[in-house]
């Protein structure tokens, strides 16, 4: 049986990897060079509830990808206003890292192939097609294209293209490949009523910072430095996609954290008045490239699905990610990727599809978000393990912990502990 | 079936065009009505953002351009070829596959501007070469013109399928070429030659004794044939299809160009196509043209869905077109 993922971001990875150790055939088709997507430019992880969901995923069977960052962390245990126990993980080793783990499991790869159109036989695909015609045929296909850009969407919504990772120039625009099966897309919106929203943080080189602030920040992971208060921006706050770091903290301060490059919380900053900071006057942008301008525009893009990822209106086609709701984070990326890529395998053996239980928060938050998106309201927030309105619900609901044996008691007592490892054919 | 959409102007200085400043942009969905991104065609440039900067307008469109005939020679007497001094930037923008031009007698009104194929271009003279053939009022009055003419350009949509002969690297092409469409296929030889392919040409010589392009084609390097490929009812004769079938099975063609009426190529392209399914086509553009642009309309023919297409700007498939009782 042959599952085809579309779009090699963590989602991607995490559906490869999972549709791998059910036993499938697996090709990952990614239109850049680099697997990853937007996590080449992310970094943290294991912040607030991301903690809890690490762990429950790793003692589902799916905690390879966590583990994986955990090796490439450079700092553990790191606080940061709103955020405990993060763990930063470097960006600069993490992509070909998971690489060869990906190309070690067998799983097959093509890079600079983007997807471009499908072939339907009634409500199933049949194939896909890559920008040169080149037909690809398929079982079951997980999409798991994210919702960022391309260059239309980063000018209407939001000030242009910034030219961050994703390299839509480059490599060509992300479609959304439900739509082209025929499924509309639902649209993310802002608190003023527009739609989608803004990546709310960007890289700053570090060798560009004073070496003081270098070491402080390679020593504590974290380096937090007032805004003049003529610079203090508000609104931008309204904008960001990360309500769980639109906090004022992060208005009034200079957050930087140390993932490789120095991750700055915030949207953009012009650079001139960045470089008025003490240690700053020669700082340049490394991630998006025009970060004193603009950032990327993101969740203009989901396909409706039901809780156990499958996408409603198309037969064989699964989602995660971004593409299947308005998560934020690779963590959320890496949970849901993991149950398209389970399910996928499932539905293609003729199996029922299985939801995870709403009593761990990774089962919580794919059903909770599903539930949300029904009405505007829902629509304007985002849902993450890390903070804003799903955090606080962990807390409610008694699902928040850091205590790794309540975890593991907890899928033990579920009695699907280990089921993401086990073979399917 | 692949959909393959394309704008021969999109990304050039000609894009946006006026197509996108009324909402009609053949691949970008945001000129087209929609408000989101959904680009049917990337070909590096994103043509909202050229909209957007470029002050909310299309770009300037082409216009016409006295230029001096430096020679007319009569091929037959209902066949022309012209010899055209235009500017450098002209000639190095019409030398290339599908490149055509308007030309036009100064004294007669807009409607008389007639689309003609660039059969080569001189990019060190600077002379374009072009033939014509008298047909009706608009080919009838080129004729007239003796020491200028108007020439407005450069368009590129002269041939369709493009791609399936830009993407042909070290391989082998078949040309099936009747009367004065074998025009455009010569600049096509000569892009193949330089990309190393084999180029076979099967000439029809029509009425004449020989094809006027013939010694172009031998010049570039291509194998030439003289043929006829059609009997008293204007079916393809039994001893070419056969030839066709062979020559297919020796070369392994991977793109056919076919230049001819959109008669020939529905023949050429459901006859090849049962022979072997993967061969790519290129067809010789016949559509009637008037502005070039997009606008007028005149150009429109129905593809397989009965969607329209603005074949004077639009690229696409020719098996969508041509092909009968496939989809
Ligand atoms: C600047 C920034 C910093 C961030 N920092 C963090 C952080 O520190 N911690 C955290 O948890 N989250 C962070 N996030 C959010 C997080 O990165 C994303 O929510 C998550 O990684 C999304 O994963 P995804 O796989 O759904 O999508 P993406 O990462 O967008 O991946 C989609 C992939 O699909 C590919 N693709 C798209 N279309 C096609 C096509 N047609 N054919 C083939 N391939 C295609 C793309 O190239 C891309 O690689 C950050 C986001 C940004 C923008
Ligand atoms: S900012 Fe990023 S997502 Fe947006 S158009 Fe530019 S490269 Fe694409
Ligand atoms: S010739 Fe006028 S629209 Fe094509």
């Amino acid at each position: 049986m042959k599952v085809v993922v579309i779009g090699g971001g963590w989602a991607g990875c995490a559906a490869a990897l999972e549709a791998k150790k059910c036993g499938a055939d697996v090709l990952l088709i990614e239109r850049t060079d680099m697997l990853l997507g937007l996590g080449n430019v992310g970094g943290i992880m294991r912040n607030n509830g991301r903690y809890t969901a690490a762990q429950e995923m790793i003692e589902l069977g799916g905690g390879d990808l966590f583990e994986l960052a955990d090796k490439c962390a450079r700092h553990k245990n790191v606080e940061f206003p709103g955020h405990k126990h993060a763990t930063l993980y470097d960006v600069i080793k993490m992509e070909p890292t998971v690489r060869r783990y990906l190309l070690e499991k067998n799983i097959n790869i093509m890079f600079e192939a983007r997807v471009v159109d499908v072939e339907l036989d009634k409500n199933s695909i049949k194939g896909i097609y890559l920008y040169d015609g080149t037909f690809i045929e398929g079982d079951v296909f997980v999409e798991t294209t994210g919702s960022t850009g391309p260059m239309g969407n980063c000018l209407r919504y939001g000030k242009g293209c910034s030219m961050c990772i994703l390299r839509c120039p480059s490599y060509g625009p992300r479609i959304s490949i439900s739509k082209r099966a025929g499924v509309e897309d639902i649209l993310g919106m802002r608190g003023d009523d527009s739609y989608g929203a803004m990546s709310g943080s960007c890289k700053l080189n570090k060798e560009s910072l004073s070496d003081e602030i270098r070491e402080k920040l390679e020593r504590d992971g974290v380096y937090i430095v007032e805004v003049p208060k003529e610079d203090v921006n508000l609104e931008k706050l309204n904008m960001k996609v990360c309500q769980q770091y639109a906090l004022k903290e992060f208005a009034e301060n200079i957050v930087l954290l140390d993932t490789g490059h120095a991750k700055l919380m915030t949207s953009y900053y012009p650079l001139e008045k960045l470089r008025k900071i003490k240690g700053f006057e020669n700082v340049r942008f490394e991630d998006p490239y025009s970060g004193g301008k603009a950032n990327s525009i993101r969740y203009l893009s989901m396909a409706p699905r039901d809780n156990s990822m499958k996408v409603t209106g198309v037969d064989n086609l699964f989602v995660g990610g971004e593409k299947s709701g308005l998560f934020v984070g690779h963590t959320e990326a890496i949970v849901t990727g993991t149950l398209a890529g389970y399910n996928a395998v499932r539905w293609g053996l003729g199996l029922k599809t299985t939801t995870l239980p709403a009593s761990l928060s990774v089962g919580d938050i794919i059903s909770f978000e599903n539930s949300m998106k029904e009405n505007i309201e829902g629509l304007k927030k985002r849902y993450t393990f890390a903070g804003a309105s799903y955090f606080e619900r962990m807390k409610e609901l008694n699902l928040y912990t850091t205590d790794d044996n309540i975890i593991e008691k907890r899928v033990k007592n579920l009695f699907i502990d280990g089921i993401f490892k086990e073979r399917l054919l | 079936m692949f959909k393959y959409i394309d704008c021969i102007d999109a990304g050039s200085p000609y894009c946006p065009c006026e197509l996108a400043l009324k909402g009609e942009c053949i691949i970008c969905s945001q000129l087209h009505g929609k408000e989101f991104c959904d680009c049917l065609n990337w070909k590096g440039t994103c043509i909202y953002q050229e909209f957007i900067w470029n002050g909310y307008k299309s770009k300037k469109i082409r216009e016409f351009k006295k230029f001096k005939i430096v020679k007319r020679e009569y091929l037959r007497e209902d066949i022309l070829k012209l010899d055209i001094k235009v500017n450098k930037e002209l000639s190095r923008d019409l030398n290339d596959i599908g490149a055509f031009v308007f030309l036009k007698n100064e004294k007669d009104a807009e409607a008389f501007s007639t689309p003609i194929s660039i059969l080569s271009s001189d990019i060190e003279t600077d002379i374009i070469t072009v033939v014509i053939k008298r047909e009706g009022i608009k080919s009838k009055a080129i004729f007239e013109c003796q020491d200028e003419i108007l020439v407005k350009g450069p368009y590129f949509n002269g041939i369709q399928g493009q791609k399936y002969l830009k993407e042909l690297k070290n391989n082998s092409c078949l040309i099936l070429s009747r009367g004065v469409a074998s025009a455009p296929t010569v600049l096509a030889a000569k892009k193949l030659k330089i990309n190393k392919n084999e180029v076979y040409v099967l000439l029809d010589r029509g009425r004449s004794r020989e094809n006027f392009s013939k010694p172009y084609f031998l010049s570039l390097g291509c194998i030439v044939e003289d043929v006829s490929f059609l009997n008293i009812d204007g079916e393809i004769k039994y001893e070419y299809k056969k030839e066709i079938e062979q020559l297919i099975k020796k070369w392994n063609f991977k793109t056919v160009l076919s230049a001819g009426s959109d008669d020939f190529h529905e023949k050429v392209i459901n006859f090849i196509y049962k022979i072997d399914k993967y061969i790519n086509f290129a067809t010789v553009n016949n559509s009637t043209m008037c502005c070039g642009e997009g606008i007028c309309g005149s150009c429109i023919i129905k593809g397989s869905n009965n969607e329209k297409i603005r074949s004077c700007k639009q690229q696409y498939n020719p098996k969508e077109v041509f092909l009968r009782g496939i989809n």
